[in-house]
């Protein structure tokens, strides 16, 4: 699943200051300036509820990698 | 527990192909040794976490209400993911700790070649466990045909390997065939050995794909949070995302980093930096979540055809 409204809204969202303080406060009102499908919306948006934007490592982020989400074991 | 009971079993079953090699010490404890790796049939924590090993039987239970007819296969699989990692491990040549790294290429090959006809031996058992012989045979050919994918998969990522322009959709094929190819090959043979529906056989190999995609993508992620992947120069999602969404300084530091093969990265911390504040992490976690959606929604699916799929939510919890 290629997904180029995704990369756009994603890519727009970091480099935009002024998207992503709208993002922040209604996230709706930015998507639906994306040809987004309804699952990828709703996978944006439960995302945004878990975790925000990903700008940094955080417990939230650690916790949703859980580490033995892999049937590999890690790389140390 | 179930899940200690079932890891019990698994265990069993494993030591039981094992004592079929011949009565030589070292070899067996060689040949042992993989299976005993994280994450792996013979590992001490396989019941704790998401239990990988377990991942054929939980299917084959949540359709059938019973497994240990398909122990053997189970073990079988085991068997030819400790030989890949062997094989891995040879090819990549970059731990001190792994087996070819100890005892050299020749012995590594041997136990991996071992590993792969005991999971042959190990499939051939479903014979004693009152498994019938076409039911044997289309999971022989199942399960050679996905591995013959996976090892096709991998090549083509040997083969992309030195390039940084890798689309998207490579990527996503390459991951599909190497990767998930390995969780939907345990989700199909499970189906298989419970039922004869078509439909649930084709809606559980559908939700090991999607399974499997996830897998990858968190495995990708987490290579960058910890900075491995990044010394690796390996070009996985996040990478690929922030190649085609940077242009300047920013795509100029990426380029250096991934797109040499060998060689110290002088600051991975930034690089690992970079690839958060490009939203890449964040589009990845996306992609990730993406194929847990869609998985959940698979289970419904098969919930709805009647399996009982409880424990299978602890893979994507």
């Amino acid at each position: 699943m290629k997904s180029e409204a995704l990369q756009e809204l994603v890519k727009t969202i970091f480099d935009d200051e002024k998207t992503r303080r709208q993002f922040m406060s209604n996230p709706d009102s930015v998507l639906a300036q994306f040809t987004l499908t309804e699952q990828e919306k709703k996978v944006v948006l439960n995302t945004h509820a878990k975790l925000g934007l990903v700008t940094a490592d955080s417990p939230q982020l650690e916790a949703t990698l859980d580490p033995t989400a892999n049937w590999h074991a890690p790389i140390p | 527990m179930w899940q200690e009971r079932q890891a019990a079993l698994l265990r069993d079953e494993i030591e039981a192909l094992l004592s079929l090699l011949p009565d030589m010490g070292s070899f067996y404890d060689l040949v042992k040794e993989p299976l005993t790796q994280d994450r792996r049939g013979l590992a001490t924590e396989i019941a704790h976490g998401r239990p990988w090993p377990l991942l054929p039987l939980i299917v084959c239970e949540a359709i059938s209400g019973h497994c240990e007819h398909a122990l053997p296969a189970a073990a079988a699989l085991q068997l030819l993911m400790a030989a890949g990692d062997v094989f891995d491990d040879i090819e990549d040549a970059d731990s001190s700790e792994s087996l070819p790294a100890r005892y050299g290429s020749a012995v590594a090959t041997s136990v991996a070649t071992t590993l792969l006809a005991l999971a042959e031996r190990a499939i051939t058992r479903l014979k004693a466990r009152g498994v019938e012989d076409n039911i044997i045979v289309r999971v022989m050919d199942t399960v050679n045909s996905y591995y013959t994918t996976a090892c096709a998969g991998q090549h083509l990522d040997l083969c992309l390997a030195p390039r940084i322009t890798v689309s998207e959709d490579v990527y996503l094929r390459v991951a599909g065939m190497k990767s998930a190819s390995q969780v939907e090959c345990a989700c199909h043979i499970g189906a298989l050995l419970a039922t004869a529906s078509k439909e649930l056989i084709d809606i559980f190999g559908r939700f090991g794909h999607n399974l499997g995609m996830a897998a990858q993508i968190t495995n990708d992620i987490q290579g960058v949070t910890r900075g491995s992947d990044i010394t690796k120069h390996k070009i996985t999602l996040p990478v690929i995302y922030a190649l085609a969404q940077t242009d300047g300084e920013v795509r100029n530091q990426l380029e250096d980093t991934f797109g040499k093969q060998a060689g110290p990265v002088p600051n991975p911390t930034s690089i690992r930096d970079l690839l958060f504040r490009t939203g890449a992490i964040h589009y990845a976690t996306i992609k990730m979540e993406f194929y847990k959606q869609r998985a959940l929604d698979i289970l419904s699916e098969a919930e709805g055809a009647g399996a009982s799929v409880e424990r299978l939510k602890l893979f994507l919890e």
